[in-house]
C-alpha cells in the first residue's frame, strides 16, 4: 500500500514568507470543504518524508504533513502506531532515546529543526510539550511556573509575578491557586496538576504546544476543563494533540491525522475525517471495528 | 436418579472446596511463619545492637563509680614509746611502727606476734626522730646527732598446704654523723635511690645537713659504704618545719614556720651547692607542717598549719632559677595538716589534720575523691596508704591503729580529666594530652580523649574534603552527562574500589603514597587547579569553534577527550610544581613551609590519610549518590528539558534538589565510614595525639587508638575501661550522626517527594 501523503504538493510552502501572508493560507483546505475554522491558516509545522527509527526498528514510515498555525491538530490511532513518536519529533524529545534516528525533514516556522547548528533548548522553548502524566516539579506552584522563564534568563520578581499570573490565568487555574502559590505543587489534584503543567509550558511563550494524551489519566470533569482550555488556547498557540479518545479529537481538533503502523493513513479536517473518511482503515478504526 | 445426580454433582464440588481450603490454610500458615521469622530476626538485630551498647556501657561504668571506704578494724598496737613513723607490708598483713623505743611489728590479721627489731648498741643515745619509711627502709634520728638506717625485710614462705606466711626481719645499715656538734636530730628525712640513699636532717636553727650514702656490693658480697656530707646554711625566717627530697637525689626542700619553701641544691660537677627560697604558701605566711613528693618526685604537696593542702611543681624558669608553681588547692582540713601519705601506685595521696579527718586527693585531677572521719581529732599521729592503694592505715598517739579498706580502682578519672584541660607534671600550662603509658613506674598517665576526638574529626574532615567533591561530581557526571555505554563500565569499576581492604589502602598509603606526596606536594596541590583551568580553557575554545558539533554528534567521545585533558593536566602540573618548588620555594617546600608558615611536615600526615581514606569513602558516596541521582524520574527531567532547559540547568535545578535526600545520605554514610575507619588512620598517620589542624601533621584517631593501646591495657584496668569509653564514644558518634542524617533525609524527602 502506498504511504498516504494526502497533503503533499497540494499546499504551497509559505515558510519563507513568514510575515504578512496569512490570507493565502485559506486555500490549504484541499478537500474543498469550506474550512470551519476560517482563521489564520499559515503552515506552522512541515513534516517532510520523515522516517524514524529506534535502533533497527522503524516506527514512522515516510510521514508527510503540514500543520496549520493557530489550530488544533489531533493524531489518533491505535497504540504503537507512532503518534506519540511523531509528536516528539517536533521538539526533538526523541533525541533523549538512545539509538533514535530520523530521516527526512521537519520544519517549524520555516526552520529545519534537525540542523546540527540549532540549539535544541532553543527549539524546545518554542515548541512546548505537555506530558501524558502530569509531572510538576517538587517545588511550589509559583516556582513551577517561574522555572521556565528563569532558565531563559528572566529573574526580576515583578516580571516573574506577571508571567506566573498570566500563565495561570491562561490555564484557568489562577482563581483556584492564587492564594496558595508558595505551597507545593504536589498537593494539587490530578487535573489541577495537569493544568499547572500546561501553564508551565505556556509560561515560556512557545509557538507550538504539543500535548501527549494530556487527559488520559484524568476523570471526565477534569478532562472537560482541559478540553475547554485547549480550545481557548488555540487563539495564541498552534496545538498538536495526541489522543486515544476519538470523541476528544472530534470535540476539540480542527484537523485530525490517523496513523496506523507508522504510516499517516489520512489527514483531513476533523469533521471530514469523522464523517466521510477516505480510507477503509480510517473508517474501520473510527467505527470501532478494530483498535 | 435425581438423588444420584445430585450426589455425583455435589461430591466433586465438595472435594474442590476442601482442596482449596487446604491449600489456602497452607499458604496462610506459610505467611504467618514468614511474618514471625522476619519479625524475630528484626527484633534480634535490635536486641544485639542494644546488647553491644549495654555491654560497652557496663565496661565503662566503673570508671565513674564513687570510691567505697569501710572501716576494717581498729587494733591496739603493742608498741612502747612515742610513735614516730609507721608503714605496712604489701599485702596489709603486717604493719611496723617506729617509736622512740624501737621498731615494732604488728599483725593486722591478728594472731601472730613478732619480736621488735634488734637494734645495735646506740652508745647511750635515744631515738628522737624517724623518717617516713620508703621501700621499707627507715632512718632513725638519734639524740647524739647521728642517724641509723634500718632495712625492714619481709620473708615470704609457703608451707606444705601452700599457705602463705610472712616473717618480718631487719638489716641494720649504717650510722651516719649528721650533726657535727652532736645536736639531737628532731627532723629527719631520707630517700632511697639507685646507688644508695640520702639522709637529710635539721641540725641547727638555719642549718641542714645532707649525707649521701653510696652502697656498693662487690663480687664477694661485701658491702662498701661511701658517704659524702654537705652542710647548708639556710636563708630561712622561723624554724625549719618540714623536709622533702627529690627522687633524683639532687636537691632537698625545706619548709619553714613562715611558709617558705627553700631549695637546697647539692653540688655537682657543674654547679655549686646553693640554698634559695623558691616559693611560699599562697596568700599569707602560714607554717608549713608537711612537705611530701608524690610518686615520681615531680609534684610537691604542701600541708600547712591552717589545714590547706596544695600541690605544686618545681619549675625551672627561663632565668635558670627554680620556682615553686602552685597547681591545685585541695579540700582543706579544719586544723593543721598532720600527715600526708602518697600512694605507691599513682598520683593519689591521703592527708590528715587536727580535725581527725582523712581525705584522699588525686594530684593530676586536683579532685578530693573521698574522706573519712577517724574521730581521733588532734590525737591523730600519722597515716599511710596501703602499697596497693586498697587501704588506709592511720595511727593515733595512744597506739590505736585504724585500718580502712578502700575500693577505688580508677582514681583520678573524672569527666574533666577525660575531656578537659589538665595541668600535668612538668607542664607549664593546662593541656589536652593523651599519653597512657610511659617508660617508668613514675610516669603520670594522661588520659584526655579530646586529642583523639579531635584526631577522628580531623581525619574525617580531610577524607571528606578529598572524597566528597570527587565522589559527588563523579556521580553527577555519570548520572547526568556520561554516555550510557560508559556508565556501564565506570559504575562497576568504582564500586569495585569498595572491595579494596582498608589494610591494603593503609599499607599502600603509608609505604608508597606518603613518600611520593612528600616528593611532589607542590605539583599535587597544583593538579586540581591546572586540570580545572585546562578544561575550562579547552571548553571555551570548543564553544567558539566547530568542535562542539563534533561532541554533539558523538556523545561518548567527550569522555575520552576529557581523559586526555586530565592526563595532559597532570603532566603539566607535575612539571609546573617541580619548577615552582625550585624557583620560588627555595628548592624544598618543607624548608619553605617551616620558614614561611612555621609548619612542620610529617611524612605520614593528614593529607595522605585524607587521600587514602578518601579512596575508601569515594565508592560509597559515589554509589549511593549515583543511584539517587539516576532514580530521579525521567518524567521530571523530561519536563524540564521540554521547557527548553539545557542538560546542565535540568541537572542542577531539577535533578539535584530531587535527589538531595539520597545525596545527603551518601555523604553521611561516607562520613560514618570515615569516622570508624581504623586501619588506614593507624598505618598512614604517625599516631601522634596532637591537636593541630595543619594538613601536614599527623593525628591519632579514637579508632586507631583502641587498636594501638589494646595490647597495653590489662583487663579491668583504667586504660582498658577508657578504651571502652573511646569505643562508646565512637558508637554514640555514629549513632548521633546517623540519627541526625536520617531525620534530615526524611525532612528533605518530604520536601522533594515525587508523586
Amino acid at each position: 500500500m502506498e504511504p498516504a501523503k494526502p497533503m503533499k504538493g497540494e499546499i504551497r510552502s509559505f515558510l519563507s514568507q513568514k510575515e504578512g501572508n496569512e490570507g493565502k493560507l485559506s486555500d490549504t483546505d484541499h478537500t474543498g470543504n469550506s474550512s470551519e475554522q476560517g482563521t489564520s491558516n499559515r503552515v506552522m509545522v512541515n513534516i517532510d518524508h520523515v522516517n524514524f527509527y529506534y535502533g533497527e526498528k522503524q516506527v514512522l514510515i515516510d510521514v508527510c504533513m503540514e500543520i496549520p498555525e493557530g489550530m488544533i491538530t489531533a493524531y489518533i490511532g491505535p497504540s504503537g502506531c507512532g503518534k506519540s513518536t511523531l509528536l516528539r519529533c517536533l521538539n526533538r524529545m526523541n533525541d533523549l532515546v538512545d539509538g533514535a534516528r530520523l530521516e527526512g525533514k521537519v520544519e517549524i516556522a520555516g526552520e529545519d529543526i534537525y540542523d546540527t547548528r540549532l540549539e535544541v533548548s532553543d527549539l524546545r522553548k518554542r515548541v512546548g510539550l505537555v506530558f501524558q502524566k502530569s509531572n510538576p516539579f517538587p517545588k511550589s506552584i509559583y516556582e513551577n511556573i517561574a522555572y521556565g522563564p528563569r532558565i531563559h534568563g528572566v529573574n526580576r520578581k515583578d516580571e516573574l509575578d506577571a508571567i506566573v499570573e498570566k500563565s495561570l490565568k491562561s490555564a484557568a487555574l489562577w482563581d483556584e491557586v492564587k492564594d496558595r502559590l508558595p505551597e507545593s505543587a504536589l498537593g494539587m489534584s490530578g487535573g489541577q496538576q495537569q493544568r499547572l503543567c500546561i501553564a508551565r509550558a505556556i509560561a515560556v511563550e512557545p509557538e507550538v504546544l504539543l500535548m501527549d494524551e494530556p487527559c488520559s489519566a484524568l476523570d471526565p470533569v477534569a478532562t472537560a476543563k482541559i478540553e475547554d482550555l485547549m480550545v481557548g488556547l488555540k487563539e495564541h498557540y498552534t496545538i498538536v494533540l495526541v489522543t486515544h479518545n476519538m470523541q476528544q479529537a472530534a470535540r476539540v481538533s480542527d484537523h485530525t491525522g490517523f496513523l496506523l503502523l507508522g504510516k499517516l493513513v489520512e489527514f483531513e479536517p476533523t469533521k471530514a475525517l469523522f464523517t466521510n473518511p477516505r480510507q477503509q482503515e480510517t473508517e474501520d478504526y473510527i467505527t470501532g471495528r478494530f483498535g | 436418579m435425581s438423588e444420584g445426580v445430585t450426589d455425583s454433582g455435589s461430591i466433586p464440588e465438595k472435594v474442590a472446596t476442601m482442596a482449596t481450603e487446604k491449600g489456602l490454610r497452607g499458604r496462610l500458615a506459610k505467611d504467618r511463619m514468614a511474618t514471625r521469622v522476619v519479625s524475630a530476626s528484626g527484633f534480634m538485630v535490635i536486641f544485639f545492637i542494644l546488647a553491644i551498647f549495654f555491654v560497652i556501657a557496663a565496661e565503662v561504668f566503673p570508671l565513674f563509680q564513687s570510691p567505697e571506704v569501710s572501716l576494717n578494724k581498729v587494733i591496739d598496737i603493742k608498741a612502747k614509746g612515742t610513735v614516730l613513723a609507721f608503714a605496712t607490708e604489701e599485702y596489709k598483713t603486717i604493719a611496723y611502727t617506729v617509736t622512740s623505743q624501737g621498731i615494732f611489728f604488728q599483725s593486722l590479721k591478728g594472731g601472730n606476734t613478732w619480736p621488735p627489731v634488734a637494734l645495735p648498741d646506740l652508745d647511750g643515745a635515744r631515738i628522737t626522730s624517724a623518717s617516713t619509711p620508703q621501700n621499707h627502709m627507715v632512718v632513725l634520728g638519734l639524740s647524739d646527732g647521728r642517724s641509723l638506717g634500718v632495712q625492714i625485710k619481709f620473708d615470704i614462705s609457703f608451707n606444705e598446704k601452700n599457705e602463705r606466711s610472712v616473717h618480718p626481719g631487719a638489716d641494720i645499715l649504717d650510722f651516719v654523723q649528721l650533726s657535727e656538734s652532736g645536736r639531737p636530730i628532731e627532723l629527719i628525712h631520707h630517700h632511697v635511690g639507685d646507688a644508695g640513699y640520702m639522709v637529710t636532717a635539721v641540725t641547727g636553727p638555719n642549718e641542714v645537713a645532707v649525707v649521701q650514702v653510696k652502697r656498693k656490693k662487690n663480687m664477694m658480697g661485701v658491702v662498701r659504704t661511701k658517704t659524702q656530707s654537705h652542710q647548708f646554711t639556710l636563708p630561712n625566717k622561723g624554724a625549719i618545719t618540714a623536709l622533702a627530697m627529690d627522687h633524683e637525689l639532687s636537691a632537698v626542700y625545706a619548709g619553714t614556720e613562715s611558709g617558705q619553701v627553700i631549695r637546697l641544691a647539692l653540688p655537682t660537677d657543674e654547679i655549686d651547692s646553693s640554698a634559695e627560697i623558691i616559693g611560699a604558701t599562697p596568700g599569707k605566711a602560714v607554717k608549713i607542717t608537711v612537705l611530701k613528693f608524690l610518686k615520681g618526685g615531680m609534684t610537691l604537696i604542701l600541708g600547712d598549719a591552717e589545714g590547706r593542702v596544695i600541690s605544686s611543681q618545681i619549675m625551672k624558669g627561663d632565668d635558670q632559677r627554680y620556682h615553686l608553681s602552685l597547681v591545685h588547692g585541695f579540700e582543706s582540713h579544719a586544723g593543721a595538716v598532720r600527715a600526708i601519705g602518697p600512694s605507691h601506685r599513682d598520683k593519689g595521696f591521703v592527708t590528715t589534720g587536727d580535725d581527725g579527718m582523712v581525705r584522699y586527693h588525686f594530684g593530676t585531677s586536683g579532685q578530693t575523691e573521698y574522706e573519712l572521719d577517724t574521730g581521733w581529732k588532734e590525737n591523730i599521729a600519722d597515716l599511710v596508704m596501703a602499697p596497693k592503694g586498697d587501704g588506709i592505715l592511720a595511727l593515733d598517739g595512744k597506739g590505736r591503729l585504724g585500718h580502712w579498706t578502700v575500693s577505688n580502682p580508677h582514681p583520678g578519672i573524672t569527666l574533666r580529666s577525660l575531656f578537659g584541660k589538665v595541668r600535668y607534671e612538668g607542664y607549664e600550662n593546662s593541656e589536652y594530652s593523651w599519653q597512657s603509658t610511659g617508660g617508668t613506674d613514675e610516669f603520670e598517665p594522661k588520659f584526655s580523649l579530646t586529642p583523639l576526638i579531635f584526631g577522628t574529626l580531623k581525619g574525617t574532615l580531610y577524607a571528606m574534603l578529598f572524597a566528597a567533591p570527587l565522589a559527588l561530581f563523579a556521580a553527577f557526571y555519570s548520572s547526568q552527562f556520561m554516555h550510557d555505554s560508559l556508565v556501564h563500565l565506570v559504575k562497576p569499576t568504582v564500586e569495585f574500589m569498595a572491595a579494596l581492604p582498608s589494610v591494603v589502602l593503609g599499607f599502600f598509603a603509608a609505604l608508597w603514597l606518603a613518600p611520593r606526596v612528600e616528593e611532589l606536594l607542590p605539583s599535587l596541590l597544583m593538579m586540581p587547579l591546572v586540570i580545572g583551568l585546562l578544561v575550562v580553557v579547552v571548553q571555551y575554545i570548543a564553544e567558539h569553534t566547530d568542535l562542539r558539533f563534533y561532541f554533539k554528534e558523538k556523545p561518548a567521545t567527550e569522555f575520552y577527550f576529557l581523559l586526555i585533558l586530565v592526563l595532559i593536566g597532570t603532566g603539566l602540573a607535575l612539571g609546573l610544581g617541580i619548577w615552582f618548588e625550585s624557583v620560588l620555594l627555595q628548592g624544598d617546600f618543607r624548608v619553605w613551609l617551616l620558614d614561611a608558615a612555621g609548619l612542620g611536615y610529617d611524612q605520614r600526615n593528614s593529607l595522605v590519610v585524607g587521600m587514602a581514606m578518601g579512596f575508601a569513602v569515594i565508592p560509597i558516596i559515589f554509589t549511593i549518590a549515583e543511584d539517587s541521582l539516576s532514580s530521579v524520574p525521567k518524567l521530571l527531567s523530561a519536563g524540564s528539558l521540554a521547557l527548553g532547559a539545557t542538560r546542565w540547568q535540568t541537572a542542577v535545578r531539577v535533578v539535584l534538589p530531587t535527589a538531595s535526600p539520597g545525596i545527603f545520605s551518601a555523604l553521611m554514610i561516607g562520613f560514618g565510614r570515615a569516622v570508624g575507619e581504623t586501619m588506614i588512620v593507624l598505618m598512614a598517620t604517625g599516631n601522634t595525639p596532637i591537636m593541630d589542624l595543619s594538613a601536614f601533621s599527623g593525628f591519632r584517631a579514637l579508632s586507631a587508638n583502641i587498636a594501638v593501646e589494646l595490647p597495653e591495657a590489662p583487663e579491668g584496668g583504667t586504660l582498658f575501661r577508657i578504651l571502652f569509653l573511646a569505643a562508646l564514644l565512637l558508637f554514640l558518634f555514629t549513632f548521633v550522626v546517623n540519627s541526625i542524617a536520617e531525620w534530615v533525609r526524611l525532612k528533605l524527602r518530604e520536601k522533594y517527594r515525587v508523586l
